[in-house]
Order: structure tokens, then C-alpha cells, then sequence
């Protein structure tokens, strides 16, 4: 028994070894030595960094937004239209803060396609693969909890929906777990309603719980990406490679100054809210009529728009097979090659795009009329 | 004991008529129009206090008013002819400016004939939030006249493009310098490495993948 037990130990550190060599945690390896391949999907190197780039703005931008935001249901509303009209800079931190939100989420999800073309997953980067699905869904997390904060009508009424697809989900279990899903609503919601108390939630959540978790995720995963290095990414190396110190550093500081230009100029001469209808911005009233147009952001569309045209449970069915499978990639598609990977990825890549941009329209189709 | 439960049922009937009642639009003529000529939804808050309209309980609905609000409304309800230095309690700044501008005699005209031709009975002069879209412009595009970060995202980006091209040159400019800076110490270093591989095989930055 002892035998065995040391066996499983000795193999799960072996197998820890392997994914974190920590031998290579020394200057000479991560700056001297590191060398970042050359080839022509050269450039899917930079969106992680630019990720964090857009991270960094977000928490620059919300730790300004919270000199002033007052997460009451009675203030919430107010505070966040003071920040917008009468703070001085206010609407650029606001709207730096909503297009940086959206950009960030953009950049992680090409990330991660280019990521799964590149079979960058595979042996021995398992852990930084299965790291960076942890993160993207932390992302997504983050967009849903800071969607609620400035309680206006889309904010909660999309919130409300959100929240219901939970307990939708008990219908579909067997009876002794079927109460599982309410429960969890009700104890995100922190009471039979959203109200204060899941206000109070998603702010504790968004400002404190989910920047922890994605800051420790976030030290595992550039600290096993830099244990490693930049996998080779394409199936016949150029054999060309650049130094990552000062070479690749450098030019990833010139994008993110391109980028960050492109960034501040568009949330100073176009407000995120214009693109919708004003009526969603009204201070939500619980006994007021609700706007038509209440979807949730951009970045759900993917799941939103086929729930509903399709049944509930092939959608949750589907989506958590996806979350699985995403999760699971590097031991799924271990025997993958790249060309069957970069065709994945572009069929993924046209899905998103098309369900994100066309959602809409291919609703109308399908149920004839507005949404 | 038993009245407790009764008012509480009664308060409770109220709340569910309140929230379940459809929104009684003062003018949906206006609503329609605004609607079908830019595809975006509006409500009553383009033109009055409370986005449900005047019909109501709630702050700037009718059966809230005091008195003096009263006298106020009243006053606006007879302000027939343009220039009358309306201030209804229960309008909004947009709402009270259609009024002083046009006159209520004129804005029932337009409301029964053609609510398109508000646009031009109001001019190209009026621009209450200041965000350089008219307010007439905002109500044919369905945006709020008085939310300067709201508008139809072309003609916002074409104005702000040009109140903020100071802004915009000089945020190109410190990019261009940082740019120019980065890129001569991507020089240097390129140099530096090509001396130390005359000097030293096998190159930094030029290396095989091991």
C-alpha cells in the first residue's frame, strides 16, 4: 500500500517536474537565454501581451472609477451619471474602461484560437493552456458582475435573465440535484430577488474577489509560459528565432503604445453607450416598464442568441461539452496536427463571428420580428 | 391583526397593477415616428420628466404635483404661441424647449399631420447638451438631446473628431516620439548583439531553436 502510494507521489511530482521546471527559474534562462521563434504566425505571440495590456488599463481605470461609485441601489445609478457629467475626465475613464473591457475580451478569445492553432497546448505546457481557459472564463466573469454595477435597466433586467438560465438549468438534473441551480442563484443573487444584496455581491466579486483570483492565475500563467518559453507554434520551425530580451520586449512595448493610442482616441471621440438605445441607460425602476433591446454585452452573444432559438438544454448540453473540451484540449488533441487545429480554430473563429455580428438579423429569420 | 395582511394585500395589488399596467405614452405618435425613421427604441424621457410619461404617480408624473408645479403645468398647457418661458414640471429640458420654440398650437399640428416635421420646425440651433448634435438632429436619430455621450456614433465620432483634434495630434505625437525612441534602442540593441556575434558565435538574437 505504502509502495503504491509512494509510486502515485513520486509520478505526481515527476509529472509537477515536468510542467514547472523550476530549474529554469534564473535570469539567464527567462532574460539571457530566451529566445521567441520566428515564422509567419509570429505575430500571435503579442496578444497575450496585449492582454495584459488592457488588464492593466482596467484596473487603472476601475480603481479611478471607484473613487466615486457607490454600490447602493439607491446611488449606484447616480453616482455612475456624476462620473460621467460632472467628474472632470469621467466619461473618458468610463468609456476607457467599457472599450478596454471589450477589447480585452476580444484579444484573449484570438489568444486563444491562435493558441489552439499553434498546438501550443501541447506537452509539457498543459498547465499554461489549461491556466489561460481558467482566465478567459474570469474574464467572462468579470464582464458579468461588472455589467450589474451601474444598475441601469440593461444592466439589471439582462442580469435577471442571466441569473434565470441558472435555475433553468435544475430542470435538466435528476431529481436530487435538481434544486442545486436555484440554490446557486439564489446565493449569487444573495436573496430571492436581485436587489441590494446582489449588488453588494457582484461589487465585492468584481473589485476584490475576481481581480485576486485572476492576478494568482495570471502569476501561474506567464510563469510557466516564461519556464518554457514560446512554443515552437508551427510544424517546420523557420529555425530563425529572436531574442525575447531586449528584442521581442521592445516591440511589444511599441504595440502597446500603438494600441493604447488607438485605445484613448476612440473612448475620447466615441462613447460605448451611443451604440445603443438611451432607454436602456434609465435609472433601472422595478416597478417602471422595462425597454425593449435588453440583451447582455457583445461578448455573449455566442451562447445568448442560441438560447433563444434553441431548446435550453442542447444549448447548456453544448456549451458545457465546449467548456470541457476546451479544458480538456491538450490530452483531446494531443495527436492532432496543426493544420487539423488551425481549421478548428477557424471553424470556431467564423462561428463567434458570425453568431456576434449576425445574431440579431438571424434571429429575425428565424422568429420573425425584433428582439 | 386581520387589517395588517389586508392592507399589505391591497399594497401589494397596487404595486402588481403599477408594475404589470402598459405604458401610457403621452404623444405615441412622436414615439412611432421617432422610432420607424431611426430604428432606435425611445421612450417618453426624450421629451418628459419620467420615461412612463406624465400619467402617474412618480416624481414628475402628474399626481405628484404640488401646487405650485400645478400652476407650472398649467401655465405650459397654454402656452399656445412660441416664446412663453415654459417650465412644466413635468417636461424635461428638451420637452420645454419644444414648446417655447414652436408653441403648443404648431407641435399639435405636427403631431397630427406628419411628427417629421418637428425636425424642421425646431432648426438646426438648439444643442442643449452641448455634445455639437442639434436637437433636432437627436430626435430624428432617436438619441437623448440631453445626454452629451449619446448619440448617433457617426455624428458623435465627426463632431468630437473635430472639437478634440488638439488632443488627438498631440496623443500621436508623445506615440510617434515613444515610437521613435523604442525603435533606436531596438537599433542599438541590434548593433550590440551583431558586435558581440563577430566577437563571440553563436548570436544573441539570431539564434536556433535548441
Amino acid at each position: 500500500m505504502s509502495r503504491t502510494i509512494s509510486r502515485w507521489t513520486s509520478r505526481a511530482l515527476d509529472y509537477l517536474a515536468t510542467r514547472l521546471p523550476l530549474e529554469h527559474l534564473s535570469f539567464r534562462s527567462l532574460v539571457e537565454k530566451k529566445e521567441v521563434p520566428v515564422h509567419r504566425m509570429s505575430w500571435a505571440y503579442y496578444l497575450g501581451g496585449l492582454a495584459i495590456l488592457f488588464f492593466a488599463v482596467q484596473l487603472v481605470t476601475g480603481l479611478m472609477l471607484l473613487f466615486y461609485y457607490e454600490p447602493t441601489v439607491s446611488d449606484a445609478h447616480a453616482s455612475v451619471e456624476h462620473i460621467t457629467r460632472h467628474v472632470v475626465g469621467g466619461a473618458l475613464v468610463r468609456n476607457l474602461h467599457t472599450w478596454a473591457a471589450s477589447a480585452m475580451i476580444l484579444t484573449l478569445l484570438a489568444h486563444l484560437l491562435t493558441t489552439f492553432a499553434m498546438k501550443a497546448f501541447a506537452r509539457p505546457r498543459e498547465l499554461t493552456w489549461v491556466t489561460g481557459v481558467v482566465l478567459l472564463l474570469v474574464v467572462f466573469a468579470f464582464g458579468f458582475t461588472g455589467y450589474l454595477l451601474p444598475w441601469h435597466q440593461i444592466a439589471v433586467n439582462a442580469t435577471k435573465v442571466g441569473l434565470q438560465s441558472i435555475e433553468e438549468m435544475g430542470t435538466y438534473l435528476p431529481a436530487a440535484l435538481a434544486d442545486l441551480p436555484g440554490q446557486l442563484r439564489v446565493l449569487i443573487q444573495g436573496g430571492p430577488a436581485v436587489g441590494q444584496a446582489t449588488l453588494s455581491r457582484f461589487y465585492a466579486l468584481h473589485v476584490v474577489v475576481l481581480p485576486l483570483v485572476f492576478l494568482a492565475l495570471l502569476g501561474l500563467h506567464l510563469l510557466s509560459v516564461q519556464l518554457h518559453g514560446m512554443s515552437p507554434g508551427v510544424d517546420r520551425p523557420t529555425g530563425r528565432t529572436e531574442g525575447f530580451f531586449p528584442f521581442f520586449v521592445l516591440k511589444d512595448f511599441s504595440l502597446w503604445g500603438v494600441v493604447f493610442m488607438l485605445l484613448f482616441a476612440v473612448a475620447l471621440v466615441l462613447p460605448f453607450e451611443s451604440f445603443f438605445s438611451y432607454p436602456l441607460f434609465a435609472a433601472y425602476d422595478p416597478l417602471g416598464s422595462t425597454p425593449d433591446g435588453i440583451k447582455p454585452e457583445w461578448y455573449f452573444f455566442f451562447v445568448y442568441y442560441p438560447l433563444e432559438l434553441l431548446p435550453f438544454w442542447l444549448v447548456s448540453l453544448l456549451s458545457g461539452a465546449a467548456t470541457a473540451v476546451l479544458v480538456a484540449a491538450p490530452w483531446i488533441f494531443r495527436r492532432s496536427s496543426r493544420r487539423t487545429l488551425s481549421l478548428l480554430a477557424l471553424a470556431a473563429a467564423l462561428y463567434l463571428f458570425v453568431v456576434t455580428v449576425f445574431g440579431q438579423a438571424i434571429y429575425e429569420t428565424f422568429r420573425g420580428g425584433g428582439g | 391583526m386581520r387589517r395588517l395582511p389586508k392592507a399589505a394585500g391591497w399594497a401589494l395589488a397596487l404595486i402588481l397593477v403599477a408594475a404589470t399596467a402598459p405604458r401610457a405614452a403621452a404623444y405615441p405618435e412622436m414615439e412611432a415616428w421617432v422610432e420607424a425613421h431611426s430604428g432606435r427604441s425611445v421612450d417618453c424621457a426624450m421629451c418628459h420628466t419620467h420615461p412612463d410619461g406624465p400619467e402617474g404617480v412618480k416624481a414628475g408624473q402628474i399626481r405628484s404635483l404640488d401646487a405650485e408645479e400645478l400652476a407650472r403645468l398649467n401655465q405650459a398647457r397654454a402656452a399656445f404661441e412660441p416664446g412663453a418661458g415654459v417650465d412644466s414640471p413635468i417636461l424635461n429640458d428638451f420637452g420645454d424647449r419644444i414648446l417655447n420654440d414652436v408653441g403648443k398650437r404648431r407641435f399639435l399640428e405636427i403631431r397630427a399631420t406628419d411628427p417629421g416635421l418637428l425636425v424642421n420646425a425646431l432648426g438646426e440651433e438648439g444643442d442643449l447638451d452641448g455634445d455639437g448634435i442639434p436637437d433636432a438632429t437627436e430626435y430624428a436619430e432617436g438619441t437623448d438631446p440631453l445626454d452629451p455621450q449619446h448619440g448617433a456614433p457617426l455624428s458623435l465620432l465627426r463632431h468630437n473628431l473635430a472639437r478634440y483634434w488638439f488632443d488627438l495630434l498631440m496623443l500621436a505625437l508623445a506615440t510617434a516620439c515613444g515610437l521613435y525612441g523604442l525603435n533606436h534602442l531596438l537599433e542599438w540593441a541590434q548593433r550590440a548583439a551583431q558586435r558581440e556575434a563577430v566577437e563571440e558565435p553563436p548570436p544573441r538574437g539570431g539564434g536556433v531553436i535548441p
